[in-house]
């Protein structure tokens, strides 16, 4: 960037050539007010109180548009300037119905803060009074069109931050108006509820309703931390008041991982319903609440015996993927260590190693080798996008609107493969629909249309899948799959014409739990791989903490696996560690028969509570410091928050607390 | 030095600024030392007579605080507008975005705890105007305390600026809207 030089305010200042005047009066502490400006999104010059006026022009410029240039002489706070900044605000003041004394945002809002600061104490305009309508439709966030100053900040963050465009103006003059699609109410319409839009609302317009009323930025704490939810691993900042989350948002926007999303900035910060705030142990058939040392002597006890009568094999422990490394590190210590069981499983240790068998396939059988993606914001560059059975809009948001993004912005092609679920209802290029139970069939179809059409002769070193494939014949297939030839040969196409392609897989594939089928998407990204062509799979695991779980070992290859757990006689005692999962785990929609001990150790009352002998209260992640390995294998330390009701211990603790017992 | 008259209405309004101005504890004592109040709610004077500050609270949103307010006017030298209402129209003046005869139907008759409801009219009681006005929109207004209600602090310093002999314009750290 050349260096230029100018002069603000009589004064010679230095800066690079690219930049606007506002840029460098901010560098330069120069204090230029404005209401549209937000840093990270394109200027647009909407709300004019930047305007500066420049020798050689006419009249006052917007400073956020205005490209600065050598010599230029700009006076920014003259008395016309600060005038005319005046009445703007008056104007907006007068144009809707700005009452501060009921309005959520007052004491943080920016256009009161202006309003101060240009100590507007009164109205010389007539007051408009519009009549607006308020939005409440969205299950978290309310936009009141009376509040609204038609900035566009909310616009060009569902725009530029998530990519996914919803929010727009629509009608024209005094109508205009931030609409959702063509004028849906938000709660209907392609809103993914990531909130970006009300964190940049210089007012009140757009705001959470979880976080509404609940206490204001300032009077707040705020602690930085990372939502360890769904394995993305973007980074939050809390606002704690009176130990209780008030809202929660992201510290920086344009950072890639800094979007947040539905459950992210909301399910924390909304009330808690059905907790196990005390140790419960059954008595008489019943669930009575005791003392937290009764009913650790009580678990220990039961196990010691159990171990002493059947064996340490006849004690499993289940533990969900929302638990952090040390609760999981300290219970598989407990049960691998202490009372020497190997029967150890996660709640989605199948899917764990269903993939691990499918890789496996794909790499023996053919030669080929598997290919992970290395992280997440490698699709933000993708140019074609294969989403097999998932829906990343809905259960990874943040990952959705990166594939979003891609296609936006690269014109990425995005195919979504799917027997049942229509995602991406607004981005896709293409849907592949076969049949359900034919996904495999068609796979093959599409690998074979790449590899003889638009591949020929490049995929080598895949003469082991080529052979693999010699029978299928894929107009034949068609027929059978209920896919159009003309849309399998499309997604060849893209699949074949791309320069880095990206497999999304997820929960849609790997529910018929045949590593067949999973390896098929191993080998679809290994034939688009080529020269100068790269290709990668990303799962979307299931779980918060699934990495990090793994790799510790707990979904190894064993004897007891959770889906064999009702046929399994040999296991007398179970603990099972949830946490602040609220998970259904059909497994155990009944007590598994010939368990004579079952531990539940959770945060939520729910049906497996029910049938356990002894439930232990786990805290939530917002009550414990920890860590956790994101879906693409980076560890992330997630802070405590607020501290847990009284009693609640972290779940290691309490399990440290039972293998000390055990030991006696 | 013959005391500072000072008169104070509330017109459209919820008397919270003039509550928040008796916050002032036990600065009222020095302050009437310096200031005698005419006509006043607080006071319970009825009639208008000449004075030096009038202060009023509320938006204006019917003829008779139409009327009142012009009467204050023609009798203090400076007005003084105190609170969100008065400076800006604030939460009274939202039955603005709806219509009149709806507001009223809504209030008189709609509402749940009416029991053969009846609209009351002139010349009963004042009309309402079709939008509420803050009071600048109607009079000169000479300076402005916003605030909904304004601090005790801030009131008395604008009447403090005031028996000083300046115009008070407050500062923007003393600058509240809510």
């Amino acid at each position: 960037m050349a260096e230029i030089s100018l002069t603000i305010n009589s004064k010679q200042v230095k800066g690079g050539e690219g930049l606007t005047i506002l840029e460098i009066c901010k560098a330069n502490g120069v204090d230029l007010p404005t209401l549209c400006h937000y840093d990270g999104l394109t200027d647009v010059a909407a709300c004019r109180l930047c305007l500066v006026e420049i020798e050689g022009e006419r009249r006052p410029m917007p400073a956020c548009t205005y490209p600065a240039r050598d010599g230029l002489v700009v006076q920014t706070h003259t008395e016309r300037l600060e005038k005319y900044r005046r009445l703007i605000l008056e104007l907006m003041f007068t144009e809707k119905n700005h009452l501060c004394a009921q309005c959520v945002a007052s004491g943080e809002c920016e256009l009161q803060a202006l309003a101060y600061r240009y100590q507007m104490d009164n109205l010389r305009y007539p007051l408009s009074w519009p009549s607006l309508p308020v939005d409440s439709v969205n299950k978290y966030i309310v936009v009141d069109h009376n509040r609204c100053i038609l900035c566009g900040r909310c616009i060009r963050a569902c725009d530029e931050f998530a990519g996914i465009h919803t929010l727009d103006f629509g009608y024209r003059g005094w109508r205009d108006k931030v609409v959702a699609d063509l004028g849906q109410p938000l709660g209907e319409s392609s809103c993914i509820s990531c909130g970006a839009c009300f964190q940049v609302c210089p007012t009140g317009a757009i705001f959470s309703k979880v976080s509404a009323y609940k206490g204001r930025a300032p009077e707040c704490e705020q602690v930085m931390s990372v939502c360890p939810i769904c394995g993305i691993g973007c980074e939050i900042r809390a606002y704690i008041k009176d130990n209780r989350v008030v809202k929660i948002d992201s510290p920086d926007l344009t950072k890639p991982r800094g979007l947040l999303c539905n459950r992210g900035r909301f399910i924390s910060v909304q009330p808690v319903a059905r907790r196990v705030l005390t140790p419960l142990q059954r008595k008489n058939g019943k669930l009575e609440s005791c003392a937290l040392s009764e009913a650790l002597e009580l678990v220990s006890a039961r196990l010691r015996e159990t171990k002493a009568r059947h064996g340490s094999s006849s004690i499993a422990g289940v533990v969900s993927s929302q638990l952090n490394n040390e609760s999981v590190r300290a219970f598989k210590d407990f049960l691998a260590g202490t009372v020497g069981s190997k029967q150890l499983d996660s709640l989605d240790g199948d899917h764990f190693r269903l993939v691990k068998q499918a890789l496996q396939l794909s790499r023996t059988k053919k030669g080929l080798k598997g290919v992970e993606i290395s992280s997440l914001e490698e699709l933000l560059d993708a140019d074609c996008i294969f989403v097999a059975g998932a829906n990343p809009l809905e259960t990874h948001p943040v990952a959705g609107s990166y594939i979003v993004r891609a296609v936006r912005r690269n014109g990425a092609n995005l195919i979504v493969f799917d027997s049942t679920e229509n995602g991406f209802p607004y981005q896709a290029t293409l849907w592949l629909h076969p049949d359900k139970g034919k996904e495999a069939l068609a796979l093959k179809a599409l690998i074979k249309v790449i590899m003889d059409g638009w591949l020929a002769g490049e995929s080598a070193g895949t003469k082991g899948l080529a052979a693999s494939l010699k029978d299928i014949d894929p107009a034949d297939v068609c027929k059978h799959t209920g896919l159009e030839y003309h849309d399998l040969n499309a997604a060849a196409s893209m699949l074949g014409g791309g320069k880095k392609c990206i497999i999304v897989y997820g929960q849609g594939i790997l529910q018929y739990k045949e590593p067949e089928l999973v390896s098929l998407l191993f080998d679809l990204a290994t034939v688009c791989e080529g020269k100068q062509r790269t290709s990668s799979t990303l799962w979307l695991k299931p779980g918060g903490n699934s990495i990090g779980l793994w790799e510790m070992g707990v979904a190894n290859e064993g004897e007891f696996s959770i889906s064999t757990l009702s046929r399994n006689k040999a296991i007398k005692a179970l603990y099972l560690l949830l946490g602040d999962a609220q998970v259904e785990v059909p497994e155990l929609a009944a007590r598994p028969e010939g368990v004579e001990f079952f531990v539940v150790q959770t945060s939520f009352m729910s049906a497996i509570v029910s049938q356990a002998d002894v439930v232990l209260p786990s805290p939530l992640w917002t009550e414990v410091s920890a860590t956790y390995v994101t879906l693409d294998g980076v560890s992330k330390h997630v802070t405590r928050l607020v501290r847990p009701p009284e009693g609640i211990r972290a779940d290691w603790e309490l399990i440290n607390e039972i293998d000390r017992r055990f030991k006696k | 030095m013959a005391k500072v008259k000072v008169a104070t209405v509330w017109l459209e309004a919820c008397s919270g600024c003039h509550m928040s101005f008796l916050d002032i504890d036990e600065a009222i004592v020095e302050l009437v030392r310096a200031v005698e109040f005419s006509r006043s709610p607080i006071t319970d004077i009825k009639e208008f007579l000449p004075v030096d500050v009038g202060i009023v609270e509320g938006s204006v949103g019917n003829t008779e605080e139409e009327e009142v307010l012009k009467e204050l006017r023609a009798n203090c030298k400076i007005l003084m507008a105190w609170g969100d209402c008065a400076c800006f129209g604030g939460v009274c003046g939202m039955r603005s975005t709806f219509d009149k005869e709806d507001v009223l139907r809504r209030a008189y008759i709609e509402a749940e705890s009416n029991y053969d409801g009846k609209i009351p009219c002139p010349p009963g009681v004042p009309a309402l105007l079709e939008q509420v006005k803050p009071v600048n929109h109607v009079v000169k207004v000479d300076c402005y305390v916003p605030g909904c209600p304004p601090d005790a602090e801030t009131i008395l310093y604008a009447l403090k600026e005031l028996l000083e002999g300046r115009i008070p314009v407050l500062p923007s750290d003393m600058m509240r809207f809510d």
